[in-house]
């Protein structure tokens, strides 16, 4: 009996590290780049130690550039993507709209389809617009993908708010502007705030509107990991790798226990 | 007449974002198509037989690619699940979620690094099994396939889980009783039962791998590539559209064959319960 329960936590060991190489080791390995001065083969650590490409990311220069301008674009794209998907979640919750189902299933094509010969024929004609190496360029197209996130995630989010209390604060005489404005949207913004991390965070890490769209005069920060990455100049590019990845890990692990596969399994539905 | 401005308001609401789409993303996809039937304005096919003629070993790559990918991802997940469904596991549980935020361009990145000849995976499996030298999976079909199931099972998993769980216990508990192993209530039950959602996880990483263009550009191989990569070599290098829009309808062409299996498949089954 007592065998037995060696033999299987060895063998529980064993799992545990396999399953740690698999999902964490490629983050070891950029994570020691993200370090490295000299590193040839076979030493398993580089020769040589240095903070030198984490200060890039302090310091004025293209990493720091790259990094701001994404971060700008971040934000303006959330800003516009809650701001038309309020009303239009609002709508889809409240007025019963015709085709509501395939209007809302619209809004998910540009993450459902392919995606890239939008972005490049939207490139083209932010070409003759002259939008192409423009910051604003990239905040268009990326408040057009995410428009679902926010859109769903808010709809949702109104749906399930009981209509009870929106009813009361009308028969008291309350205007349907006033009702949404002290019941509806209060209450909706955890939904909000859920969306906007989404949107967020898609923007953050989005490579082929900003690098189809910002060529090639403005570099967002997957673009400048992409270049450098290509140019096998590894510490740059896993540094910034490394600087993308933790708001979206951060996130991952304060919204662990709210996950809800539902949310996900509507996306394919 | 309540109804009626009812309607019409509803309308207003929707009608900024109904605006942006339709400018952004149903402008663009209709310009997608008609930019690959022409050529120097004169309409034809001549983009259609380039393409093919140059691209066709690769579009039949980037369908086996996505479909190594796709089976592979939800073997994983139905694992992962059926270890889950009946064992909690906080550790497991934090893991497969641990890439779903993850943009697939540093994804890339880090599994270039990770599977290159003398990346962190090659280092550590050397010293291990005391060899001297191991191939890299980066550049190469497998490790392209390794990093879209490593990226593409967290989502998969989430709904194949997500079915398992909300799947009322006393089946489960029925087939215990009569003495079916776990591994045989997955298979004969969990699976056949939750039939819908994983379908639902095969359609979605599917599209996602045939759409991605992040991943192979940094872990794929040079050659064949997948027809995303090849997508963007045409608008960088030759300033070609028609052959890359041709080959962007190739791609809507691939996924919608595999949605309209779908929904005729959720429409049979729906139907099926009916009857």
């Amino acid at each position: 009996m007592r065998r037995f329960s060696i033999l299987k936590l060895t063998l529980k060991v064993v799992l545990v590290f396999i399953i740690l190489l698999l999902v964490v080791g490629p983050f070891v390995g950029i994570a020691i780049w993200s370090f490295a001065r000299i590193w040839y083969w076979p030493n398993p650590i580089p020769q040589e130690f240095t903070l030198r490409y984490w200060a890039e990311v302090f310091r004025q220069g293209r990493v720091l550039d790259s990094l701001l301008l994404s971060l700008k674009i971040a934000l303006l794209t959330v800003g516009f993507s809650i701001t038309i998907a309020i009303p239009a979640a609002y709508a889809f919750a409240r007025y019963r709209l015709p085709a509501e189902r395939i209007l809302l299933f619209l809004f998910l094509m540009p993450q459902a389809f392919p995606q890239l010969p939008i972005f490049i024929n939207l490139a083209r004609v932010f070409g003759r617009m002259g939008l192409r190496g423009n910051m604003w360029g990239i905040v268009m197209a990326h408040t057009m993908a995410s428009l679902v996130f926010s859109l769903w995630i808010i709809t949702a989010t109104f749906k399930s708010i009981p209509l009870d209390l929106e009813q009361a604060a009308q028969n008291l005489g309350a205007s349907r502007w006033r009702v949404f404005w002290t019941i509806t949207f209060p209450l909706g913004i955890p939904g909000v705030i859920a969306g906007a991390i989404h949107v967020f965070l898609w923007s953050m890490g989005e490579f082929n509107a900003a690098f189809f769209i910002g060529a090639p005069f403005i570099q967002t920060a997957p673009v400048l990991m992409y270049t450098a990455s290509a140019g096998y100049n590894m510490q740059i590019a896993s540094v910034i790798a490394i600087v993308l990845m933790i708001p979206s890990l951060l996130f991952m692990l304060v919204i662990e226990r709210f996950l809800k596969a539902e949310y996900i399994a509507g996306i394919g539905g | 007449m309540k109804r009626r401005r009812d309607l019409f308001v509803g309308f207003l609401l929707i009608l900024p974002a109904l605006i942006v789409l339709g400018a952004l993303y149903v402008y663009p996809l209709i310009l997608s198509v008609y930019t690959s039937f022409t050529v120097q304005g004169r309409y034809g096919l001549t983009n259609y037989v380039k393409a093919f003629d140059i691209y066709w070993r690769d579009i039949i790559y980037s369908v086996a690619i996505s479909f190594a990918t796709t089976v592979a991802t939800l073997i994983v997940s139905v694992v992962v699940s059926g270890y889950l469904r009946f064992k909690s596991w906080k550790f497991l549980e934090l893991m497969y979620k641990l890439p779903l935020f993850i943009p697939f361009l540093i994804v890339g990145h880090a599994m270039r690094v990770f599977l290159a000849p003398h990346g962190t995976l090659n280092n550590l499996l050397t010293r291990i099994l005391r060899i001297e030298e191991l191939p890299g999976l980066s550049r190469s079909w497998i490790g392209l396939v390794w990093a879209f199931v490593w990226i593409m099972t967290p989502y998969a998993t989430l709904i194949v889980l997500g079915a398992f769980r909300s799947l009322d216990s006393a089946y489960i508990e029925a087939a215990q009783n009569v003495g079916a192993s776990k591994w045989k209530i997955v298979i004969d039950i969990l699976i056949p039962m939750c039939r819908p959602s994983i379908m639902v996880a095969f359609i979605l990483t599917f599209v996602r791998t045939i759409s991605s263009l992040t991943i192979p550009i940094m872990v794929g191989p040079a050659s064949p590539n997948m027809i995303t990569v090849n997508m963007m070599f045409r608008v960088n290098y030759f300033n070609d559209w028609g052959t890359a829009n041709a080959l962007g309808v190739v791609s809507y062409l691939i996924v919608m064959v595999f949605a309209i299996y779908y929904l005729r498949f959720m429409a049979a089954e729906r139907g099926g319960i009916k009857a």
